[in-house]
């Protein structure tokens, strides 16, 4: 067993390192564009009456494709209808945006609906507009009390990022299958990825509770999330 | 150095004038015609059974929400309609009601703070975003706002970190530092335990004293009876009983209003 770990997991640290960073890196920009196309859904859904449907369709949509059909349907159709994503890359990063995207809008409208609405009102009370109302005392609220939920969901993005080594993404995932299936020795190597995907996201669930626990003793926020 | 809490001077009529407003909720009419004025500087307490309109009334004068019918005048200017030259009334601009809304100080039940907020950005908030005074200025006159109600210390506390009778009275200096012409009280001490009731009540007795214009909707009878000048029960939406302390507390003339003075002092 050392042996085995000694032989082919030690050798291919480089490789596997190589993975990880690809793997970090895909997680990132896909959870930044999933924020912000979630922040964008969600207020659309909200406050834009005239084309809230489609923002309705759009998040209904998103969580309703299973991640392996997304990214699929990115690498392969797209292409062909729109003309991009031009690498399996970013085929991989807008499939993950587009998934998380939809429970990230949803989270962003609970938050946003679950605000006590005096707070809201004591804003206009006090000659603030609707806008500066939102971005002064509705946003930074809804951010800190969804900030457990949004950091959990980026747990959820590097889960689902293990799948895109389906279309040929060099992540973590898609090197170790290679080890495997170059010596066909699978217990050493595949363990070793479990323990560093168990160990991320255990250390981002951690996260999430530590800022839970921050906000709701510093500003007894966490109450209504 | 004295928090202003007298606004500029005012054309000398009612600071707030109500004329024949009405407010309905689907088929619910929940004010039915409420007239009356407040002379600057007085103080007008509504009293009634829960589900008379108090509240509704109070929102209705600073646009929180919009009559029905009828009109409320700040100072002698309509509040959310605009009068056309050609005599025609057209619905104000947002920005418009916003800025009369900033002349009229609210206080809620429920306090309302900005928990993502210092007791001190509470009462600056507005000071920057709607006033445009510079963070300097604002912190000055936020400070001096909350040594008038006795919480300087807190200045930098978050609301969760205060009791009930501290987080309503930032909730008072939140309005008074605006400088308002007019502060309304929403059950201002109804949320609060008996024994954090006195140091709230002693704000506002103080602000009475100094001149504000106040109207206070509450059911601390005692309370009303000393500082008001003039109290209106309501009852299901209208004007039932209207006088001077001693006329209501002591000889209604109004039946409904004996009972609901009767059983609110039991
Ligand atoms: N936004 C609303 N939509 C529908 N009905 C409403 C709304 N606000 C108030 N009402 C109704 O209007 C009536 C008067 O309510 P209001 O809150 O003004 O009473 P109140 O005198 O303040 O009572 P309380 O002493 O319980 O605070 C109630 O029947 C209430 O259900
Ligand atoms: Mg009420």
């Amino acid at each position: 067993m050392i042996d085995n770990f000694n032989r082919f997991v030690i050798p291919n640290l480089d490789l596997l390192a190589h993975g990880l960073w690809v793997t970090v890196r895909i997680c990132a920009v896909a959870f930044a564009m999933a924020v912000a196309m979630g922040a964008a859904a969600c207020v659309i859904r909200l406050y834009v009456p005239g084309v809230r449907y489609l923002a309705i369709g759009y998040i209904e949509f998103s969580r309703a494709t299973p991640i392996i059909v997304q990214l699929l349907w990115v690498n392969y159709v797209w292409p062909e209808l729109f003309g991009f994503p031009q690498s399996v890359e970013w085929a991989g990063i807008i499939a993950l945006a587009i998934q998380s995207s939809g429970y990230l809008a949803e989270t962003f409208r609970s938050g946003i609906e679950g605000l006590p609405r005096g707070q809201i009102e004591a804003s206009m009370a006090v000659g603030m507009s609707r806008s500066r109302t939102f971005r002064r005392i509705v946003a930074p609220q809804v951010l800190l009390v969804m900030a457990p939920s949004i950091v959990n969901q980026l747990a959820v993005v590097v889960k689902a990022s293990t799948l895109v080594s389906v279309i040929a993404i060099p992540d973590l995932m898609y090197d170790a299958l290679k080890i495997v299936n170059q010596w066909f020795e699978p217990i050493e190597v595949l363990t070793s990825v479990a323990v560093i995907y168990i160990l991320t996201i255990f250390s981002l669930s951690a996260i999430a509770k530590r800022i839970a626990d921050y906000f709701r003793e510093k500003y007894g926020l966490a109450a209504y999330a | 150095m004295i928090a202003p809490t007298l606004s500029p001077a005012s054309t000398g009529g009612p600071i707030l004038r109500c004329s024949n407003v009405r407010k309905s909720f689907g088929a619910n009419e929940v004010l039915r015609g409420i007239s009356f004025e407040i002379p600057a500087g007085s103080v007008l307490t509504i009293i009634g059974a829960s589900g008379s309109g108090k509240s509704t009334l109070l929102r209705c004068l600073n646009h929180l929400e919009q009559p029905t019918s009828g009109e409320v005048y700040l100072d002698g200017e309509p509040m959310g309609v605009r009068i056309k030259p050609n005599g025609t009334r057209v619905p104000d601009k947002a920005a418009n009601i916003a800025r009369k809304r900033a002349q009229i100080g609210m206080v809620f039940q429920q306090f309302n703070l900005w928990p993502h907020m210092t007791a001190l950005q509470n009462v600056t908030e507005a000071l920057i975003q709607v006033k445009g005074l510079d963070r300097a200025k604002a912190a000055d006159l936020g400070r001096n706002t909350l040594a008038k109600v006795n919480l300087l210390e807190k200045a930098d506390d978050y609301p969760a970190r205060l009791s009930g009778g501290q987080q309503q009275r930032v909730a008072i200096a939140r309005a008074l530092a605006m400088a308002p012409k007019v502060m309304l009280f929403d059950e201002a001490t109804s949320s609060l335990d008996p024994e954090l009731t006195g140091e709230v009540l002693e704000v506002m007795r103080q602000l009475a004293q100094e001149g504000m214009t106040m109207v206070v909707v509450t059911h601390e009878m005692g309370f009303a009876r000393e500082v008001s000048d003039r109290v209106i029960f309501l009852h299901e939406g209208q004007i039932d009983q209207d006088g001077t302390p001693e006329e209501v507390f002591v000889k209604p003339t109004s039946e409904r209003c004996r009972r609901f003075l009767s059983s609110a002092l039991s």
